[in-house]
């Protein structure tokens, strides 16, 4: 026996030498991070209620399967930010205020991390939600019709309805609205705007190419 | 039928040599005592894998045709797919190895089961988690963390269900006759513990209670190789130390390499995860440990590699040619050489950036995934079926064309999507090329990864009309389990 003993005490040593290494020392270096002063309030900013809840859609359909939110580090490659996905690498104080953050393993779509900045008109979020391939030509991104709500125009058209164009575009009488879902999805994705200068990264921001 | 019967005869001969002779009456009753968990998890084990496949192929034509059933809820691309890929792994591999670590304990400790019952009910409570957990992510309930998609009552009741019957195969170990342990046993002890220990840590830091989003993304990246290094590969090297040495009566060529290759895996897995956060926001240190570690995780291939080709290589050619399981085994060591390979490439930093976010590292997953695990895994099933039921396959015709039709479609998906990937990574790295230009590059590979997971589900057909004959077999000779 007691050779197998000694067996599972170095198995079970190997084994929480790597547990420990990343699981525990990431969680201890990482996971109490603190917000820090920037010229205009806290730094990361904190995300509204509304963006918060959006946050939850963005979760519950599961954009991270096809969309990435980091920006790689400019040793690695400078692509992300020829690309203006950004302005700096992401650090981790970025994730600071993400319930889950969303660093994603695939890109079948472009990223996100300040598409905020980028695209600031939440019409044609809606727009592209709704009918991905008439607002952007080549898009595989699936459509999500089910984040909205079509009805029958009673009156005055809502202030709300998006213009349409595609094959899912409502039948004259009917206008299409966004739902709560949508509304506060658009909220989360505006807010994603990893643009601001940080302490300890501000030494690293690129010169314009 | 007669290549059949000749087959079974050599299998016959060879299962009562090494690594433990047991007579046939005492394997008898140790196989029977444990034949109904067994094959409970096996065949949930099937079923999973078929609806894995078959809303794979779903996701997999969306990408081509994205109208493709779009518009409704739980059939977006960003729900079915992690549900297929989590039916993959909890409804598949994990059940699979648990009934091949079940049966190889059983074995190898020469003690039949006592209190099955227990196991029985365990695995009837994890299949209900995945079934419902399931149905939550489709229905908007996921976490949308890779791999960790069920929600926090489902992935606690899989934890609960897995440490039961982990606990139960330890009492088990401990009854055992005193005896060194096999290199198999080792390898598969490793898997069962450090499962539930790495899925609990997981658990608690990304779902259940959830770490601060700074702290995130190296442990999903932990969490995501972890379970390939923790589960996937200890778990199908234990089945090939078994079943060569079994089926060819070669002895292992050497027990150093052996342990050269069980200890240097060991050290270094875990920590290769983080190679999929090169150039992402963590310290310079994690990035550093990830790539050296994924580069040395070749040696421990070499190691087990030269062991099993020197087997090979001593062993009669006429068991390779007919014994279905090594030609299984085989394909699955050539898998786990080339993605060892592929993934040592991808993790020096100047190809990471091009490669990182394409088909190219899904490949490699798949790779070792279906290539490895999956037809190593098969193989063994192909041997140890027969063993527990009484009876013998019925057709090698069809299980030539389940292999055939496994082997074309995983070097078809994979080709696919590593040439696909470098494109799409060259691609991606030159900013003068829109996004949407890249999607047109990538389409025809996706329309070849589509066709290969036909493939692959029309290969598994194949096997599943081999379980529906044998299963006829079995009631009309009216054998006590129902397979």
């Amino acid at each position: 026996m007691n050779r197998l003993k000694s067996l599972i005490l170095i198995i079970t040593f190997l084994f929480f030498l790597s547990w420990s290494g990343v699981a525990i020392y990431s969680y201890l270096q990482l996971g109490h991070l603190k917000t820090v002063a920037g010229s205009d309030g806290v730094l990361p900013p904190d995300y509204s209620g509304k963006a918060i809840l959006g946050a939850q859609v963005y979760t519950a359909n599961g954009c991270m399967t096809c969309h990435t939110q980091q920006v790689r580090q400019l040793d690695v490659t400078h692509s992300d930010i020829d690309r203006k996905w950004g302005t700096r690498p992401s650090v981790a104080l970025d994730y600071l205020r993400d319930r889950t953050a969303f660093l994603g393993n695939r890109r079948i779509g472009p990223d996100l991390s300040n598409v905020g900045s980028r695209l600031t008109d939440p019409v044609w979020y809606y727009q592209h939600l709704y009918e991905p391939d008439q607002i952007t030509s080549g898009s595989i991104m699936p459509s999500y019709r089910y984040l909205f709500h079509m009805q029958k125009i009673q009156g005055e058209p809502s202030a709300l309805a998006i213009a349409l164009v595609g094959p899912h575009a409502p039948p004259p009488g009917y206008e299409v609205v966004p739902t709560k879902d949508a509304q506060d999805l658009v909220a989360y994705l505006l807010s994603l705007k990893h643009d601001y200068i940080l302490p300890e990264v501000s030494a690293e921001t690129p010169s314009a190419p | 039928m007669n290549h059949a019967t000749t087959l079974s005869k050599i299998e016959t001969i060879s299962y009562l040599s090494e690594p433990l002779p047991l007579d046939s009456s005492r394997s008898l009753e140790i196989d029977r005592s444990m034949g109904v968990p067994i094959l409970f998890l096996m065949r949930s084990s099937f079923f999973s894998f078929a609806l894995g496949l078959f809303l794979v192929l779903i996701c997999s034509i969306k990408l081509v045709f994205p109208s493709f059933l779009d518009g409704v809820s739980f059939l977006t691309y960003g729900r079915l797919f992690p549900v297929a890929y989590d039916l993959f792994i909890y409804g598949w591999a994990i059940p699979l190895g648990f009934a091949l670590i079940l049966w190889l304990m059983a074995r190898l400790s020469a003690a039949p089961l006592s209190h099955v019952r227990i196991v029985t009910a365990a695995a009837h409570l994890w299949n209900s988690a995945l079934f419902l957990g399931s149905l939550a992510v489709l229905a908007g309930y996921g976490t949308s963390v890779t791999f960790l998609e069920y929600p926090n009552w489902a992935s606690f009741l899989l934890f609960v269900s897995f440490l039961l019957m982990g606990l139960w195969v330890l009492l088990l170990i401990k009854e055992r006759e005193e005896r060194p342990l096999y290199i198999s046993e080792w390898y598969l002890l490793t898997a069962l513990c450090s499962f539930p220990w790495i899925y609990g840590t997981a658990n608690l830091m990304l779902t259940w209670g959830k770490i601060q989003g700074s702290a995130q993304g190296p442990i999903q990246c932990w969490y995501a190789g972890s379970l390939m290094q923790f589960w996937l590969i200890p778990v199908a090297l234990g089945a090939i130390y078994y079943l060569i040495p079994k089926i060819t009566g070669i002895k292992i060529y050497s027990y150093y390499l052996a342990l050269f290759g069980f200890f240097s895996l060991l050290l270094f897995s875990g920590w290769n995860g983080l190679s999929a956060l090169i150039g992402g926001p963590i310290p310079a240190w994690m990035m550093s440990a990830g790539v050296v570690t994924n580069m040395m995780l070749v040696l421990p291939m070499i190691a087990v590699v030269v062991n099993f080709y020197k087997m090979f290589q001593e062993s009669e050619k006429l068991i390779l040619h007919q014994s279905p399981a090594l030609r299984f085994v085989a394909a699955g060591i050539i898998s786990y050489v080339i993605a060892t390979v592929l993934s040592l490439v991808s993790s020096f930093p100047c190809f990471n950036a091009i490669l990182n976010f394409t088909d190219y590292l899904s490949g490699i997953f798949l790779l070792l995934f279906m290539g490895f695990f999956g037809m190593t895994l098969f193989g063994g099933l192909y041997y140890f079926i027969p063993r527990l039921t009484g009876i013998s396959w019925s057709s090698s015709k069809l299980i030539r064309f389940h292999f055939w039709l496994s082997v074309v479609g995983i070097s078809l998906m994979v080709s696919s999507m590593l040439l696909g990937g470098i494109i799409e990574g060259i691609a991606l790295n030159d900013p003068v090329i829109t996004f949407t230009n890249i999607l047109s590059y990538a389409a025809p590979w996706n329309v070849l990864v589509s066709l290969s997971w036909f493939t692959l589900l029309l290969g598994f057909f194949c096997f599943m009309r081999l379980l529906v004959i044998m299963r006829w077999q079995m009631i009309e000779e009216k054998l006590p389990l129902s397979l």
